[in-house]
């Protein structure tokens, strides 16, 4: 072996900070059920496996302060009585946010929280008269075998041979001069496992003796040779014996009675000993499902994709190039062959992005199972009595994506919780139910996953809305009773709306929707809110399925190529000068029956050489619409977005760039930042409100120096 | 005997400049540009190279040079810095250069204020100077951000004018 046991073990160490991230949601999900059933013993045992599991798991790599404090609450939770206490779910609650605590702290390499607490409660679950006279007697075991094995595992042993596997029992001394015998004991524990199931493990891990002798009961079909031969790693196997305890049942004749045989005789001989250790067989389920799954980085399935963005490039530049062809030689019959050649290439492309796209899917449950757990300790901590009803977890979304609206989601819940819903009394005065619902819900919307927040509390009440923002300050009193409800409702995403902390109260949301808005942003992802006041608010989250490819629309400004989401595009129009109006100092245009502000993202109105009909793409910016005024429009075409260099340009109006067929490069606006440089003019630029937004430098200086211009290549 | 430094030596108006030769990852004619709104004015904008997306400064005009049309001897330097291209645009990029380590000095502290402060050293190649360039500092966003303020940046084209004169 080429590896030092010092990076074996550092790599398991790795390996048990990921799956025990799974356990610690294990725990957490089983606490809330135990919670929702107190006392059904076996919710209590899963717990208890998982505990077990944890245990095992940060024994073996040598996390000793974690492994205690699981072996203790293994034990307490295994005596009889100690389910039926009220307070297990609590301390299975207060346990896993601990170990979670304490995995962090190794991780980081931080000092340990202290485990005084949370183990006193532990002592006191035990200490409870029903559980003090059900401490299992122990039994000396005259087994020949040094371990004494569970009646759990001595029944998946007689399974195992029914079966028609062999059941043997393993002994590998370890040597005494390995540098890391606790990894090492999780070598030979994997290399046994190989061969078949692994029924039990003696000693614990965290026992003393662990370090120098380890004993496993396998079921397997192998001979003792083989896995000898298995087990023997150097340096760290001193040496290994293997004994068969059961013999397969081949014939299902003899099998009958040697069953019950050998079924009466480890019963008869010894009494169940201590049941400290679990059942091994959930680990062989996952360890069977396990098997066909990888675990990639995410940065090689970047590159992949990344690759497939490169090739839908190539796409377009053969596209082109088809497209110049036919124009030379419309009549060429090799023109068809290309055509169909391209079709082929464009729908195997299509099916490839898809797939790698999908590989980057994950469920949107992986975030929705940590809400239970935090709805439950907000509705505690606010005295709220709360369900949370969880729909469509099975909907798919880009893991990027998946991980960044974890905090504003996690914020929307909790508002929705300590705000939205009201007090159990409140809710009774009003006739509803005192238990308030948060429903949690995705869903595929056209080219969107949609996630909803919804709770059936108070609603947020607009007028308060209005009159905190005439407060604040951010508008006078008539602007803001021209205000929509959907707009007065969006002032929440305001920053700075939220800061005070009235508005929380009354408004019943509040801190940091302002950031929930800007990673939405980044995102291009929108979010909007619908709330009837007495029946509740629905927040809508409105996402992209991917975060590398868009669809966008391209148009011409100054000379110069920009695109846009094509999402956030309504309706393109055409419309001449003198449907624009000046409002107070902003251009407004009249489309239809409605008024649309004006952006105008070239020169501004009036300077010359600009033509009076114009083109507007009508676009919506959360709830609100927007009309852009651009010189000419380009078309549509998917793009793969490529990041700018942030470093260099700190500009915010520009969220990506990306490469078109023949190499030119196109900038994508950040349609948000575009329309919040109107939002936030300063009052003596407010003349020319909205207009050059997307003149350089050097427009600017040709503009002002060389005043009539008809335009310049 | 003392190292030698491998430098890549280019024009910027009168004076020549060099990047040590690891930094530098390729030499390009300049192609087409898309300038980026809202980025100052010696932010040129972005190219493709193929397929990458690179952003290309005007060390002219970082250096407050007077004239930055484009030629075709203009030349972009891409250059790697903390894992990220840059390309740098320069009046012409001449020959590799190798100067004895203990034949550079280090810059004058009137450089080490003001737009300048990315100089490291002044090296002498048979007789001439060449005023080597760090490109942490060039490109660092610290000194970039200070530079897109519009005041300071006069004051820092001043300095740096002054700088190449002395």
């Amino acid at each position: 072996m080429t590896n030092s046991p010092d990076e074996r073990g550092a790599e398991l160490r790795d390996l048990f900070y990921e799956t025990s991230q799974e356990l610690l949601q294990a725990l957490n999900d089983e606490a809330l059920k135990l919670e929702k059933r107190p006392g059904d013993e076996e919710i209590v045992r899963s717990v208890r496996r998982t505990v077990h599991t944890l245990k095992g798991d940060s024994a073996a790599c040598g996390l000793r302060e974690l492994s205690e404090l699981a072996h203790q609450f293994e034990d307490a939770l295994s005596m009889e009585g100690a389910a039926a206490h009220a307070a297990v779910a609590d301390i299975a609650f207060a346990a896993a946010d601990l170990f979670s605590e304490m995995i962090a702290a190794y991780r980081k390499g931080h000092k340990l929280p202290s485990t005084k607490k949370l183990s006193k409660r532990i002592e006191e679950l035990t200490s409870t008269p029903a559980a003090k006279k059900s401490r299992k007697k122990k039994s000396a075991s005259l087994n020949k075998h040094a371990a004494d094995w569970t009646e759990y595992e001595k029944l998946a042993m007689l399974q195992a041979q029914a079966n028609g596997q062999d059941v043997l029992h393993v002994a590998v001394k370890i040597d005494p001069h390995c540098a890391m015998p606790i990894a090492g004991r999780q070598l030979i524990q994997n290399a046994v496992a190989s061969m078949g199931p692994v029924l039990a493990v003696r000693p614990d891990a965290k026992s003393a003796a662990a370090s120098k002798h380890v004993e496993f009961v396998l079921a397997s079909v192998q001979t003792p040779q083989q896995i000898i031969a298995k087990c023997k790693i150097p340096t760290i196997a001193e040496e290994v014996t293997v004994d068969l305890l059961y013999q397969a049942t081949s014939a299902g004749a003899q099998a009958v009675p040697d069953l019950t045989s050998d079924s009466k005789e480890p019963e008869a001989g010894k009494e169940p000993g201590i049941s400290s250790a679990a059942p091994q067989s959930e680990s062989q389920f996952a360890a069977s499902t396990l098997e066909n799954i990888l675990r990639v980085e995410a940065s090689r399935i970047d590159s992949v994709l990344n690759l497939v963005g490169e090739l839908i490039i190539g796409k377009s530049m053969l596209q082109q190039a088809l497209n110049d062809f036919a124009k030379r030689y419309p009549k060429d019959l090799l023109r068809g062959k290309f055509a169909d050649a391209m079709a082929f290439q464009a729908r195997v492309l299509n099916d490839l992005q898809r797939s790698v796209m999908k590989i980057r899917m994950v469920p949107v449950d992986q975030l929705f199972r940590r809400f239970p757990r935090m709805v439950r300790d907000v509705a505690r901590q606010c005295g709220r009595e709360v369900d949370l009803a969880l729909s469509g977890q099975e909907t798919d979304l880009d893991k990027g994506i998946l991980d960044a609206i974890a905090e504003p989601l996690t914020h929307l819940v909790r508002n929705a919780v300590s705000h939205g819903i009201e007090s159990p009394e409140e809710r009774r005065k009003l006739g509803k139910s005192p238990h308030g619902t948060v429903r949690l819900n995705a869903y595929h919307q056209g080219n969107q996953v949609v996630v909803e927040v919804s709770d059936d509390g108070r609603g947020i009440d607009v007028q308060k809305i209005r009159s905190k923002a005439i407060e604040l300050g951010l508008m006078t009193a008539e602007d803001a009773a021209q205000l929509t409800e959907t707009e007065t409702l969006n002032l929440i995403f305001r920053p700075g709306f939220s800061t005070a902390e009235q508005v929380t109260e009354v408004s019943g949301r509040g801190v940091g929707m302002d950031v929930v808005q800007s990673v939405l942003q980044r995102l291009k992802a929108s979010v909007s809110l619908e709330t009837r006041p007495g029946q509740g608010t629905t927040f809508r989250l409105k996402l992209p399925l991917t975060l590398a490819i868009i669809k966008a629309l391209l148009f011409w400004v100054e000379q110069r190529l920009y695109a846009i989401p094509l999402n956030a595009v309504l309706e393109i129009a055409r419309t001449v000068e003198t449907e624009v109006h000046q409002v107070d100092n902003y251009e407004v245009l009249q489309l239809r029956n409605q008024v649309l502000p004006v952006l105008r993202l070239g020169r501004p109105a009036g300077e010359p050489g600009r033509s009076s009909k114009l083109f507007v793409l009508v676009i919506t910016v959360g709830e609100r619409k927007y009309g852009l005024i651009v010189d000419a429009l380009e078309g549509e075409e998917e793009l793969v977005i490529k990041a700018l260099d942030d470093h260099t340009f700190s500009t915010d109006l520009v969220s990506g760039a990306s490469i078109l067929g023949d190499g030119r490069v196109v900038l994508i606006l950040n349609l948000s930042a575009v329309v919040e440089h109107v939002a936030h003019l300063r009052p003596q630029e407010m003349g020319r409100a909205g207009s050059g937004l997307l003149l350089t430098h050097t427009d600017r200086t040709r503009l002002a120096l060389t005043p009539p211009v008809g335009g310049q290549a | 005997m003392s190292r030698e430094l491998h430098i890549v030596g280019f024009q910027v108006g009168r004076e020549t400049y060099g990047v040590p030769i690891t930094s530098l990852h390729e030499i390009v004619r300049v192609p087409d540009i898309t300038a980026v709104p809202d980025a100052p004015d010696y932010l040129e904008g972005v190219i493709n190279l193929r397929g990458k997306i690179v952003s290309v400064m005007d060390l002219r005009k970082r250096f407050g040079e007077k004239e930055t049309g484009l030629k075709r001897q203009n030349r972009i330097l891409v250059v790697e810095h903390a894992g990220r291209l840059a390309g740098l645009i320069v009046d012409s990029a001449s020959e590799v250069l190798k100067i004895p380590s203990d034949a550079v000095e280090p810059a004058p502290a009137v450089f080490q204020e003001g737009g300048l402060n990315c100089v490291t050293g002044l090296g002498k190649v048979g007789g001439r100077l060449v005023v080597l360039l760090d490109m942490s500092k060039l490109l660092a966003p610290a000194s970039l951000q200070a530079k897109s303020e519009n005041g300071e940046k006069k004051a820092k084209t001043e300095a740096a004018r002054g700088a190449g004169a002395s």
